[in-house]
């Protein structure tokens, strides 16, 4: 019975933890962000780079580009990394959109940022995006008898040409602007701007009550809920409860619900921004130039949202509601079960498997990735898991290169588009690359001298090349079959 | 008698859009046959670069997004 309630509010403080107030911050525009990308930015604005005729330096770019900005979600990652693959530009370029969709989507961007750091994130995202495009090279260079055998079909489905509109363009900066006044740690916006305190007597009592709740330790950098916190949680609750009537059927049109969904949204947001300390006999309220500047930032919103056409925002906030109903949900769920799982865990067992950056910690990590499967972002949580527990930070980004790449799910997918063969070369590489940017990046936290980590790269990018030259020279001996 | 065809793997916004057309059909007072293609290759038939996918009578008149009542109305009039 004590293990069971050890277990319990073990993943109830892991997940107050994540739904404190500086992950709300990121998680709520991100997800808005997510829905103004699907549904505001034409596909055609960036798969007209990708038709059959574009040449390597623009497809390739151009596949990253889809990769970070249209492909939230699988509706969009299979058809469009399928029609890359067969009617567009070829090979190379779909496995770069396949490779970079899952790490250099804002969702997972912001999402590793504050939960694994700024700098995480972009080391995350910067050695995603040069392996991605080199998996998509070798791929290409592999496999060209393939892309040769594509005769050229009419390019008719890349050569739809549209642009992103000034009012959409002012929502998506202006959201962007909500992220950052929200996240970065930076005067001014940590700065007090002026506190007072409200009486209510019984906030000391309630944040006691709370803390008996959830018990935390925080010498092991555990959090547990604070009156903020609780005020959040119902918060979210509401914005559930309002949303459901609100968004369900955003398509058809707006009704009262819609409105105070998102009045809630833009209260939590500025609730998160506030500092929120009980005192004795009254609860203390700090007004940050976080909270000014994020009023500033979704005035902003509003004034561009209100330029948009009915279709559009509809479809903005309907696409915003769907991936929170299909991504939040999971995981909740997911954090709770971490929370519950790291209590069964040694730290030992990870120091002495992962706690070193080497090979073998490296491919032990990326071996865990693709046989573990997670549900969009869990892996996030995943990872802060194990680097609490003592998993050095070079294996660490090696796992989460492997695990939303190469789930069983993706790989039975990518095989019914372009076959076993090359379907295996693809996972072979992967796991190559996710090893060789753990190395990388282990190196570097470890301090190792740029200019050794530097030679490493450009000796296993020499090897790249020679590899692939050679290929190439294979490919000129065998006589085309045209 | 029209023939629906909902395009898609099955994700939400698939099965919204089968909400919705349905409804635009009982709404239109036309007669459909609605048929859900899941299958990767069969919905790469078509060109489209995003699912949900919309067929009236082998047409794929929407991709990639979930059309009102009022336009299903209309597509499957015509």
């Amino acid at each position: 019975m004590d293990t069971f309630l050890r277990l319990m509010t073990g993943g109830a403080g892991n997940l107050a933890a994540y739904l404190a107030a500086h992950v709300l911050l990121c998680l709520l525009p991100a997800f808005f962000i997510a829905g103004a990308m699907a549904a505001l930015i034409p596909k055609s604005s960036i798969t007209r780079w990708l038709g059959r005729n574009a040449p390597y330096r623009v497809s390739y770019p151009a596949a990253a580009a889809a990769g970070s900005l249209l492909a939230v979600c699988s509706c969009t990652i299979v058809p469009l990394f399928a029609g890359i693959y067969k009617k567009g530009a070829g090979l190379g370029p779909a496995i770069t959109f396949l490779f970079f969709a899952p790490a250099g989507n804002i969702l997972a961007l912001a999402y590793t940022g504050s939960i694994l750091g700024a700098e995480f994130a972009f080391a995350r995202f910067a050695l995603c995006l040069l392996f991605g495009i080199g998996i998509g090279l070798l791929m290409a260079v592999l496999f060209w008898r393939d892309d040769a055998s594509h005769d050229a079909q009419t390019d008719a489905l890349f050569a739809e040409q549209a642009s992103i509109g000034p009012a959409a363009t002012g929502v998506l900066l202006s959201l962007v602007a909500v992220l950052i006044a929200g996240t970065l740690k930076l005067w001014p916006l940590t700065a007090t701007v002026f506190t007072m305190s409200l009486p209510l007597p019984w906030a000391e009592a309630w944040q006691a009550t709370l803390s008996q709740w959830v018990p935390f330790d925080a010498a092991k950098g555990e959090e547990g809920v604070s009156v903020q916190g609780s005020l959040l949680i119902l918060l979210l609750v509401l914005i559930g409860l309002a949303a459901w009537k609100g968004l369900e059927n955003i398509v058809e049109g707006a009704n009262h619900w819609t409105w105070v969904a998102l009045g809630l949204a833009a209260a939590t947001l500025l609730v998160a921004a506030l500092g929120v300390t009980p005192r004795a006999g009254g609860l203390e309220l700090a007004l940050t130039g976080r909270a000014l500047a994020l009023g500033l930032a979704m005035a902003a919103v509003l004034h561009h949202a209100r330029r948009l056409g009915a279709e559009a925002w509809q479809a903005w906030l309907w696409e915003a509601w769907r991936f929170v109903k299909q991504i939040f949900a999971l995981l909740v769920v997911g954090v709770f079960v971490v929370g519950v799982v790291r209590q069964l865990i040694q730290p030992e067992w990870i120091q002495s498997l992962v706690g070193r950056n080497d090979l073998l910690a490296n491919a032990v990590a990326v071996v865990f990735g693709v046989f573990m499967y997670f549900p969009t972002l869990v892996e996030v949580p995943v990872a802060r898991m194990f680097l609490d527990l003592g998993m050095h930070r070079g294996p660490l980004l090696a796992y989460l290169m492997a695990d939303p790449e190469l789930s069983l799910q993706s790989i039975l997918m990518v095989a019914a588009v372009i076959g076993r063969p090359k379907t295996f070369t693809y996972v072979g590489l992967v796991a190559v690359f996710s090893i060789v940017a753990g190395l990388v990046y282990g190196a570097w936290v470890d301090g190792v001298n740029p200019a050794w980590i530097t030679l490493g790269l450009a000796a296993f990018v020499g090897s790249l090349v020679a590899v692939t030259s050679w290929l190439l020279g294979r490919r000129r001996a065998v006589p085309a079959r045209a | 008698m029209k023939t629906v065809k909902i395009l898609g793997p099955g994700c939400a916004n698939c099965r919204k859009l089968e909400a919705v057309a349905r409804e635009a059909a009982t709404g239109a007072g036309v007669e459909a046959a609605f048929v859900k293609v899941s299958d990767m290759k069969a919905i790469m038939a078509y060109d489209l670069l995003s699912t949900p996918g919309l067929v009236i009578d082998e047409k794929l008149v929407s991709s990639g997004r979930i059309p009102t009542q009022a336009e299903i109305r209309h597509w499957l009039v015509v």
